[in-house]
């Protein structure tokens, strides 16, 4: 009978263990990392709103192909659609988008020419030149069209100010639309891939008819910016036909726009009705090489009109360039290291194999972003694995004016986005930023591509939340390139490979941290810390939280709960502050009973031993 | 009963314990004086295998403290991770291996010190270790960030002396030189490590060896069914 209970027992054990226990370890969309650097769950700071495609917008909109670029101004939102050479002005409005214009060239005047012969921008005899995409549009009308644009910037510009910094040879030109001389069939437009045009139109022709009504071009369909294989043979015999602008919605904004014209090797700046003002061309420097092709990518433009460009092929930085257009210098240039073991490697090589080792070159930037302040963000993401886990690689920079990198990073680990990964076989390696947006508490968001996450640090360096996935579901990415702020609670992400714009909101959660670090940042400690215990409601793993609210105990001088917090997430620096604090005041409370303790200990000893002596000498006696 | 508690009382009174108490006593002298007392702990039978094992478990023993009751400022133990057994293991094998090595070595090399001595002089050898890891350990919960590079110093400089310690007991108990101290042990820790890879080497033969007749095993009783 008990061998049976015990068998039973035995079953009984073996059925309680052997059922599959949850394992949750990929489940959860948000987290954070622990000191020990562990994922931990969170819930969602950031939630999906909605996820917009190119045909959202409107037929004359279709599909993105390989969009690179994005930016953000006010409510306006602009769009490198880079494949199809335009740029897609739409505005946000309460959740959802609306087209303003498609833009696939610009202004040129007469007059304005003369102004740019300096930088040689203009060759009107240009059929030669094809990179140089100008045509005569009637008596004082040049257009330039776009190749690859990779980037835009925009910048808030009243006509005084544009007046006061680039000169008046543009004040009061007037935008003339250029005659159309567009035919039905025509496209100047490359498109590599025809049969994927030619399924796009299927699909986007039932729809052509509302289209026709409000749009300003004769065929609605050639807005697409795709081409048919017939279209493009018969380009190529006739000159060269030029699309043009839709617009949609008449806007008066006092902006400039700047647009990276990449294989145009140029950065166009023009006025919001896309009159030409300036251009960026060819920078003139003797270190470059004979052959270098000047390919912006990535660029801001501050307060100042000066441009910082990441140029393709370029790793000593930023290229700097003035108002003018006039290159000046490199900015941010990371310095290379070279470890001792490399260098003594480097001793004993051959000329022939120096040649064919691995070259030591500073990071090259793949992206570049401006704060409200006017510092510059930079990301790269040629760092290698080690470089990152060592703390060497530092794969998003703050550069002050000087290029200096002044990024605080005081978290338990630094922003390098994850701090543990496992490779699967779509995704494997480190973390890549490929973008960061900043926001107006120097909370910054980093994009990361490998796995399609986006990491959030707030101004010390410490990872708010990181959420995203590789995927094609929503609020996951399969290629992001760019991230932008809507306003202080939506991003917007843009994935090139899937032609998607991704719009997050804040959740209460996400919210709650905000307001939390807004509040401690303009130094109210104690109703930040009130936020935080909020945020510790929602989240008991949010380390954060406990060390806002152990700040303000510590300055409510509540000395030992102070530690308590900090000893919870291992905060050593500030247990060790709140401790100093706690010991001042124990020593203080107790200095009584310390003397009486170091009175004891020296005097007692003594005693016993005297009275031991005492002992011997009266025996002896 | 009260035999047996009479019995209890004369142990802890009797002369074997009062001789333990002198010989764990004498490691206090043997740590201030290497030389002179690791030939006396040796040579003159001033030491005993029971204060070794004491000492030996002693120095386990802070190293779990110190694990577990350290300030965490100075002491990244994690404990959902730590294996006890393990611990404990990192400590006594490599003090075995050393044993061993060193016995070995130095019989070939006209050592006068048997396996027993080796162990007894190195086991004294921690008690620095056992000394001021235990203080420490309280003085890491009353300092601050800044202050626990005392900690730190202390743990490493009770460390230093630790090896300073086995190296002249070395010396004094197989009756060596200084040359001839200093290369034995340095010889002893390539011993040690010769030991390692053979034993590893071993093992994996062995588990080669056992996967193959387990499958050979294996393959005929499905043959035969």
């Amino acid at each position: 009978m008990k061998k049976r209970i015990i068998t039973l027992l035995i079953l009984l054990c073996l059925v309680v263990t052997g059922v599959p226990s949850a394992d949750a370890s990929d489940d959860w969309y948000t987290y954070t990392y622990n000191y020990w650097g562990d994922e931990t769950a969170s819930p969602d700071a950031y939630s999906v709103t909605n996820v917009f495609y190119g045909r959202n917008f409107g037929d004359e909109v279709g599909t993105f192909n390989d969009a690179e670029g994005m930016f953000v101004i006010e409510d306006l939102v602009y769009i490198c659609d880079t494949k199809n050479n335009r740029i897609v002005e739409l505005q946000y409005n309460q959740g959802s988008f609306e087209l303003i214009r498609i833009i696939y060239t610009l202004n040129v005047s007469l007059k304005n020419k003369d102004m740019m012969d300096p930088y040689e921008l203009v060759d009107l005899s240009t059929d030669e030149k094809p990179n140089y995409k100008v045509w005569m549009q009637g008596e004082n009308e040049i257009v330039l069209t776009l190749k690859s644009p990779y980037d835009i910037h925009v910048v808030k510009m009243s006509p005084e100010k544009r007046e006061k910094m680039y000169g008046s040879d543009h004040l009061g030109e007037k935008y003339i639309p250029p005659v159309p001389v567009v035919e039905p069939d025509d496209d100047v437009t490359d498109t590599p891939e025809d049969g994927e045009a030619a399924d796009t139109s299927a699909t986007t022709s039932d729809s052509e008819d509302s289209a026709d009504g409000d749009s300003d071009t004769e065929e609605p369909g050639e807005g697409e910016g795709e081409g048919e294989g017939e279209g493009e043979a018969e380009a190529e015999k006739e000159a060269p036909k030029v699309l043009e602008n839709v617009i949609k919605k008449d806007l008066d904004r006092d902006y400039d726009i700047f647009i990276a014209d990449t294989e145009n090797h140029r950065i166009i700046h023009c006025d919001y009705n896309l009159n030409v003002i300036g251009v960026v061309q060819h920078p003139e420097d003797e270190t470059l090489k004979e052959d270098y092709e000047f390919l912006p990518s990535k660029f801001v433009v501050d307060d100042v009109g000066r441009y910082y460009v990441q140029a393709k092929n370029i790793n000593a930085g930023l290229m700097e360039f003035n108002k003018a257009g006039e290159f000046t210098t490199y900015v941010g240039a990371s310095p290379v290291t070279v470890s001792l073991i490399q260098r003594l490697w480097r001793r004993i090589q051959t000329k022939e194999q120096w040649k064919r080792s691995k070259q030591y070159v500073p990071t090259e930037y793949n992206n570049v972003a401006l704060d409200s302040e006017g510092f510059l963000y930079v990301t790269t993401s040629t760092l290698t694995e080690a470089e990152l886990t060592s703390h060497n690689g530092k794969p998003v920079r703050k550069l002050n004016a000087m290029g200096q990198d002044i990024l605080i990073r005081n978290g338990s680990s630094f922003p390098i986005g994850d701090v543990v990964w496992g490779d699967t076989e779509q995704v494997s390696g480190a973390s890549a930023f490929v973008d960061v947006t900043v926001f107006e508490n120097e909370t910054y968001c980093c994009l990361d591509k490998t796995r399609g996450k986006i990491f959030c640090y707030d101004f010390q360096g410490n990872l708010l939340y990181a959420f995203g996935n590789y995927g094609m579901n929503a609020g996951c990415f399969a290629n992001p390139v760019a991230i932008d702020r809507l306003d202080e609670q939506t991003l917007i992400v843009l994935d090139k490979k899937c032609g998607t714009l991704t719009i997050f909101a804040m959740s209460n959660f996400g919210k709650l941290i905000k307001e939390a670090l807004d509040l401690y940042r303009i130094g109210h400690y104690d109703d930040s810390a009130v936020v935080w215990r909020d945020v510790l409601k929602y989240n008991g793993n949010y380390d954060l939280a406990y060390v806002g609210v152990g700040r303000a105990l510590l300055r409510q001088e509540k000395y030992k709960e102070a530690m308590d917090m900090f000893e919870v997430v291992r905060d050593g620096t500030n247990y060790s502050k709140a401790f100093k604090k706690y010991r001042e005041q124990q020593v203080e409370k107790h200095i009584v009973l310390f003397i009486i303790i170091i009175a004891v200990l020296f005097v007692v000893p003594k005693v016993i031993r005297t009275i031991i002596r005492l002992r011997k000498e009266i025996k002896e006696a | 009963m009260s035999n047996f508690i009479s019995r209890i009382i004369g142990f802890f009174t009797g002369e074997g314990f009062k001789r333990y108490l002198k010989t764990l006593k004498y490691s206090l002298y043997m740590i201030l004086h290497p030389f002179d007392g690791s030939w006396d702990l040796i040579h003159e039978g001033r030491g005993s295998m029971a204060a070794a094992h004491t000492i030996v478990i002693l120095a386990l023993l802070t190293r779990l403290w110190d694990m577990r009751f350290a300030n965490f400022m100075v002491n990244n133990t994690r404990w959902s991770e730590v294996n006890i057994i393990k611990e404990l293991a990192s400590v006594l094998v490599p003090l075995f291996i050393w044993v061993l090595a060193n016995w070995c070595l130095t019989t070939l090399m006209d050592g006068k010190g048997r396996f027993k001595d080796i162990y007894m002089a190195t086991a004294y050898s921690f008690t620095p270790y056992v000394l001021i890891g235990i203080p420490m350990i309280f003085v890491s919960n009353v300092v601050t960030l800044e202050e626990g590079v005392f900690y730190t110093y202390f743990n490493i400089f009770s460390l230093i002396w630790c090896v300073f310690l086995i190296l002249c007991a070395m010396m004094m108990i197989h009756d060596y030189g200084l040359l001839k101290g200093l290369g034995s042990s340095i010889l002893s820790v390539a011993g040690m490590a010769i030991i390692i890879f053979v034993v590893l080497l071993f093992f994996s033969l062995i588990s080669d060896a056992v996967a193959y007749f387990i499958s050979l095993y294996k393959e005929i009783t499905l043959r035969a069914s």
